[in-house]
């Protein structure tokens, strides 16, 4: 215990003099700076090592009118998110800068309008010294989902080149306040592309993915009390497990799609686990204190939980059966929303300290406790991509509560969306390939 | 166009009222005999508008008992619905103060038993959205538990948790997050929607 705590200390420490370096940067080139809604505050100690990539814009044919951005403005953006490389932007090819910057492959494209408005996108991967096609894909689409295009292609890329499935594609559900309401809103993981899914007078909140991404679950205050409520994106809105008053903290099986919860009954807070398509349940913990917050992990065989039963809120982790409960967070006062990385070696959690939310992540056991976010206002709420690679968390680091990813060691730090209150991110699964198409 | 031909018919109704009143006294004087011709002449009259009239004066009468009931009550329920419970951080028990202000709130409901209250438990801005809506269920069951140890029929009250989700005041302070920690009353009236 003494030991994680040293280890902390120094991680904050670091952090701070990390900061510190930043702030001095910063402060030496300001105003270049001042257009870019990156926040180029970075903690935690990057244990990423990305790969170099080159970014040259798309030639046009016919003067085309971009609804959001260039193909090569979102490929920049995404390959700079994605936390697997870095983006060497370049007007054009340029192999000495592509050498310098040790980037091997370059994207880049044509873009084509069509008579019929609809926008002939075709996307290459090139190795830049030899120049040789290591991918080549082709999309026509309305102009409006030239982004959807782009980020396919990405994921392409990533895949060709990590082995691996991209996060590019994937999106995002959270709690937009709208005219003071709280709602419930999807978006593209970079915040693009948003869409309002509720539209009530009373609060809805909590949002989760269905398996397969068909829908979401989420809460609503509409009977004047918290309930889960499923809705599928085609508008149909069903109430779930309306047996019980009060239910909260929805959490999806990955294997099954079975839902964990809270139920509220009197005093007392439990977790229970029910089927959304039947709607029966059954109690899952039998402990004397209160449980919420429930997360499966990858493969669905461990949950965790919060439970107040030492006194304070601190995370522990429980057979799927109920069984083996095991105490996982022993440092500070208040550790909640803990959450599976989905490469399964890592828990996110929420703790905090002197009335500050900050984001932690630790081991399965508890120990090598890092903290990611510092020094920047509240940071709650993290939820992983599904390819673990990272984090969405809201912070009111700038004012008011917005959406921020961050990779799963803390580092490029970047606000997804602006304007009015946006709260509790939730990643999509990834989307089936076929249906991507 | 109906309220008005209501108030004229009211109108007529009182003048007629006045002159029947006065048609009476002379009735009282010893030459009854002279007094019995008009009165015969007019019971005709009195009879057709005593229907009108009474049950005019009645309700009149009801509206005007129903509107100082319904001030009574509103009176009463403001009373509950201004004053909040409040609570210490992360606490769920009852303080002091909160006992004293139960007890008013238990008084007024046991003796009106057409209310029916639901306590909404709040918390302030600290912690994630979770674990305040399981914070905000303890310190609304404590309350309605202490309304029924008082003798308040538990049939008559709902508890529910908004958690840190409807925040009385607005703010990142202790003036703030110590007007947030509460329990507040919503009150009805038994056969009538909020």
């Amino acid at each position: 215990m003494t030991n994680n705590y040293t280890v902390v200390q120094i991680e904050v420490m670091m952090n701070k003099i990390k900061l510190l370096f930043v702030f001095m940067a910063m402060a030496l080139v300001a105003p270049a700076f001042a257009a870019i809604d990156t926040i180029a505050v970075d903690v935690g100690i990057s244990v990423f090592q990305t790969m170099p990539i080159g970014v040259v814009p798309f030639e046009e044919e016919g003067k085309i009118k971009w609804t959001t951005e260039a193909p090569h403005q979102i490929l920049t953006r995404d390959a700079n998110l994605s936390g697997r490389f870095e983006a060497v932007p370049s007007e054009q090819f340029d192999l000495v800068l592509f050498s310098k910057k040790r980037a091997r492959q370059y994207v880049t494209g044509t873009a084509t309008k069509l008579p019929n408005g609809k926008i002939k996108l075709d996307c290459y991967l090139y190795a830049a010294e030899t120049k040789d096609l290591l991918l080549g894909e082709s999309y026509t689409v309305k102009p409006y989902d030239v982004r959807q295009a782009v980020h396919s292609f990405f994921d392409k890329v990533v895949y060709r080149l990590f082995g691996e499935r991209g996060v590019a594609s994937t999106k995002l559900a959270y709690v937009s306040k709208i005219d003071g309401i709280k709602q419930v809103m999807i978006s593209d993981y970079d915040g693009f592309s948003r869409r309002q899914i509720t539209r009530d007078s009373s609060i809805s909140m909590m949002p989760v993915w269905q398996k397969g991404n068909k829908g979401l679950v989420y809460v609503s205050f509409r009977k004047q009390r918290p309930n889960l409520y499923s809705i599928t994106f085609g508008g149909k809105e069903t109430p779930l497990f309306t047996q019980y008053k009060q239910t909260f903290s929805p959490a999806v099986n990955p294997k099954t799609g079975e839902l964990l919860f809270s139920v509220t009954e009197g005093a007392k807070t439990e977790i229970y686990r029910g089927d959304l398509k039947t709607g029966t349940s059954q109690k899952f913990l039998h402990l004397k204190s209160n449980q919420v917050s429930p997360s499966w992990s990858p493969f669905a065989s461990e949950v965790l939980f919060t439970s107040d039963r030492g006194g304070s809120p601190q995370v522990y982790a429980v057979g799927k059966d109920g069984t083996d409960v095991r105490r996982i967070t022993f440092m500070g006062h208040y550790n909640e929303r803990a959450s599976w990385s989905p490469e399964g070696d890592r828990i996110v959690y929420t703790s905090m300290d002197d009335g500050k939310m900050n984001i932690y992540t630790c081991a399965l056991d508890g120990t090598d406790i890092v903290q990611l976010t510092s020094n920047a206002g509240n940071n709650e709420h993290p939820s992983w991509s599904p390819d673990g690679k990272l984090i969405a968390f809201a912070s009111d680091r700038g004012g008011n509560y917005q959406i921020y990813i961050m990779r799963k060691d803390g580092s490029g730090v970047t606000r997804i969306t602006n304007g009015s209150e946006n709260t509790s991110p939730t990643w999509s699964w990834f989307f089936d390939e076929k249906k991507a198409k | 166009m109906k309220t008005l031909l209501r108030w004229t018919l009211m109108a007529a109704a009182v003048a007629l009222l006045a002159w029947g009143c006065s048609k009476e006294k002379p009735e009282t004087d010893p030459s009854p005999k002279t007094a019995e011709q008009p009165a015969d002449s007019t019971l005709n009259l009195d009879a057709l508008i005593a229907d009108t009239l009474s049950a005019d004066s009645l309700a009149r009468l009801e509206a005007e008992r129903l509107e100082a009931e319904r001030a009574r009550l509103e009176e009463m329920i403001n009373r509950i619905m201004l004053e909040d419970v409040y609570f210490d951080y992360d606490r769920s028990d009852l303080t002091e103060n909160a006992k004293r202000l139960l007890a008013q709130v238990a008084e007024i409901l046991v003796n009106e038993n057409r209310f029916m209250v639901t306590v909404e438990g709040h918390t302030d801005a600290r912690g994630t959205e979770d674990y305040n809506i399981s914070l905000g269920a303890r310190r609304s069951t404590v309350v309605r538990d202490f309304l029924i140890a008082y003798g308040v029929d538990g049939n008559r009250l709902a508890s529910v948790s908004y958690g840190k989700e409807r925040p009385k005041v607005q703010g990142a302070d202790e003036a703030a997050y110590s007007k947030n920690r509460r329990a507040h009353f919503r009150v009805s009236i038994v056969g009538v929607e909020p």
